[in-house]
């Protein structure tokens, strides 16, 4: 089992697995709330990238990621426009505001 | 193993993870599906025809499993209800809390949306 500690690490192996096998990859989550972990593991049933973690900040990305999951698996792994659209529309909001904290 | 509709999943899954706040895990494993066997693909792709994939989701509590499958059509109203549960549910995990400015100068790139 391989965690992985980048995130965004993380995020580029799993597409790429998807990508090279969608018909054998899936994404399993598991979370426990007296423990207050969640782990993520994407396989295609030869490789395994799991990610876990308690940070609350991380639930967030993992929503991101699920969206990612959803529309790749939906529409077919060539959803590419979607996915970089999805991932750049949130990449573009926080600097907006980023900005003017700092300011 | 239970299928569901989309909605009833939903609130399936809801109470599932309203059940196992006290102890136990919640189990949710998506992954792409035709839901055909490999003769019918197989005989689908000679004869040309596009096979419809559909997202298959299962969530389990340890004692019951529960499944639905979500296609191209209804994927963005479920991904939507599915965050909504997700996020009212994760509350036991940590809020980062560190003051280091290095890090906090990061924090806030990533964080900008969380802080209204």
């Amino acid at each position: 089992m391989v965690y992985i500690t980048s995130w965004d690490e993380f995020v580029d192996r799993s597409v790429q697995l998807f990508r090279a096998d969608p018909e054998s990859t899936r994404y399993c989550m598991k979370y426990r709330q007296c423990d207050g972990k969640l782990v993520l593991k994407v396989t295609d049933n030869k490789e395994c990238l799991k990610f876990k973690t308690d940070q609350a900040q991380d639930a967030k990305k993992m929503e991101k990621l699920n969206n990612i999951f959803f529309t790749l698996m939906a529409r077919g792994p060539d959803a590419d426009v979607s996915e970089v659209a999805g991932k750049e529309q949130m990449e573009m909001q926080p600097p907006k505001k980023g900005r003017g904290r700092k300011q | 193993m239970v299928l569901l509709q989309p909605d009833p999943f939903l609130n399936e899954l809801t109470s599932m993870f309203e059940r196992s706040t006290e102890k136990g895990s919640v189990w949710v494993t998506l992954k792409r599906s035709s839901l055909k066997s490999k003769v019918q693909r197989n005989k689908m792709k000679t004869a040309g025809e596009t096979i419809e994939y559909r997202c298959l989701v299962r969530a389990t509590d340890g004692k019951k499993t529960i499944s639905t499958s979500v296609g191209m059509k209804d994927h963005q109203r479920f991904q939507a209800s599915y965050a909504t549960i997700l996020k009212a549910h994760m509350t036991a995990l940590k809020k980062r809390e560190r003051k280091d400015k290095k890090k906090s100068a990061v924090d806030k790139k990533e964080e900008g949306s969380k802080k209204p």
